[in-house]
């Protein structure tokens, strides 16, 4: 995804137009969910996380910037949400246990289910690596190798210096690897 | 075969620095191998283990070097497909109801009445408020019972000692103001100062109509508090020349003993 893609619709959403916010929701939704899936780790957390992030996007649509700058807000915004969610969770209730088979479990029916299914379990696999990190590697990894950002927005999402990042994205990809072969080793020994 | 010998044969083999010496071939070993088939056995088991372990470093260090590279590879072109999920039916309409209903607020009284009555909204409100409250009177008061009574008996006595020099300072400075206005009020406009009002250009004339206007009002007011505050000062002074009580203990129990 572009930022200049967006830019039309942030426009017309900044202007209070329903329809626009509407397709917004609709393009961004998968993307936000996933987001959200990563920091929740459970399938219905992160619907009521995504859910928590469009809403308070709306509330401030009236402040949204533009341009380039709309994406990493949009990201730090997320994240911010992300991890005040996670802060209220943990206070109600422990941390929800991995759920590595969530995302296979998902109705496929018709042609060419075996390789969705395939390809969810290695969905799966990943999301369960991921889950095995460090917070700060975990989020590291996502918001630079999932959603593809840039190094320096990443660091100031996290708020963090440029050169923590770029060492510990390193690291994080090595162990990261590392996890998915063990993960991949151990489900085909099973 | 002494068992020191055993034992000694076992060190060497457990010895680093031996075992690459080839020292299984040295004579003295090799003769006692030869008559020890409990010595013998034992080597064939630490070999078999030494293979093993050997196996087991070379397998962990090929995954290492493997997902450094070609598996690190992998994985990084796989991550990329998780930057999309699907939420599941409904997920559109369940935010675009949630979002429906919740207009953007219009300003900050809109927003403070909304973080005032989600607070008050919350479950346990009643109770956070009461505890707040008793925490607040125990601190303030200490023994909330016995010590709202003494307050209340004292908080005059308490006042009067605070307040009677800031009522006295107050009071002369109220006077003093007096004597200003009614010594600016007092000289009548000669005829030359009317006349010059009269010529004057009629901005002038409204001008001087509001100072003097502005005059006559702040003099009623300030006589008003004047009188307020007389009316506070003789009900905090009481009689002038008492002195006020000191006392201001709680009320005493039985008289104290010495004893």
């Amino acid at each position: 995804m572009d930022a200049t893609d967006l830019t039309p619709l942030v426009e017309r959403c900044r202007a209070g137009d329903a329809a626009a916010w509407e397709v917004f929701v609709r393009q961004l939704q998968g993307r936000l969910f996933a987001l959200a899936y990563s920091y929740a780790g459970d399938r219905e957390d992160a619907r009521d996380l995504a859910q928590e992030i469009f809403v308070r996007l709306y509330e401030a649509r009236h402040q949204w910037p533009t341009g380039d700058e709309f994406l990493p807000w949009l990201f730090r915004v997320a994240r911010n949400r992300s991890v005040d969610y996670l802060r209220r969770r943990s206070v109600r209730r422990p941390a929800a246990t991995a759920d590595e088979t969530e995302m296979a479990e998902l109705p496929d029916p018709g042609p060419g289910a075996e390789a969705r299914a395939i390809e969810s379990d290695r969905r799966s696999l990943l999301h369960a690596a991921l889950r095995g990190l460090s917070a700060i590697s975990r989020e590291i990894v996502v918001l630079r190798d999932v959603h593809g950002l840039p190094v320096q927005q990443v660091a100031s999402i996290l708020g963090v210096p440029l050169g923590t990042v770029k060492s510990r994205a390193s690291r994080a990809r090595v162990e990261l690897a590392e996890r998915v072969m063990a993960l991949s080793r151990g489900r085909s020994e099973a | 075969m002494s068992a020191s010998i055993c034992d000694q044969v076992r060190a060497a083999a457990l010895d680093p620095g031996t075992v690459s010496a080839d020292w299984a071939r040295r004579p003295e070993i090799a003769a006692h191998l030869r008559c020890c088939p409990s010595c013998q056995d034992w080597l064939d088991a630490f070999a078999a283990g030494e293979r093993v372990w050997e196996a087991v470093l070379a397998a962990a260090f090929t995954e290492r070097v493997v997902a450094r590279t070609s598996g690190l590879a992998a994985v990084l072109g796989e991550l990329p497909s998780l930057a999309e999920m699907d939420p599941g039916p409904g997920f559109t309409e369940r935010v675009l109801l949630a979002t429906s209903m919740k207009p953007a607020p219009q300003g900050w009284r809109a927003r403070v009445a909304d973080a005032w009555l989600a607070l008050v909204r919350r479950p346990r409100f009643a109770w956070e408020a009461a505890y707040v409250a008793t925490v607040c009177l125990v601190l303030v008061f200490g023994n909330p019972v016995g010590a709202i009574e003494w307050s209340a008996v004292n908080i005059g006595t308490v006042a009067r000692e605070r307040l009677a020099p800031p009522v006295q300072e107050f009071r002369a400075d109220l006077e003093s103001w007096r004597a200003r206005l009614s010594a600016a009020s007092a000289p009548p406009p000669s005829t030359s100062a009317a006349r010059q009002v009269a010529a004057a250009s009629p901005a002038v004339r409204i001008w001087e109509a509001a100072l003097d206007w502005l005059r006559l009002t702040s003099s009623s007011v300030i006589d008003a508090i004047a009188r307020a505050w007389d009316a506070l000062a003789a009900w905090l002074g009481g009689p002038e020349g008492e002195p006020a009580p000191r006392s201001t203990e709680p009320p005493a129990g039985p008289a104290r003993s010495h004893q």
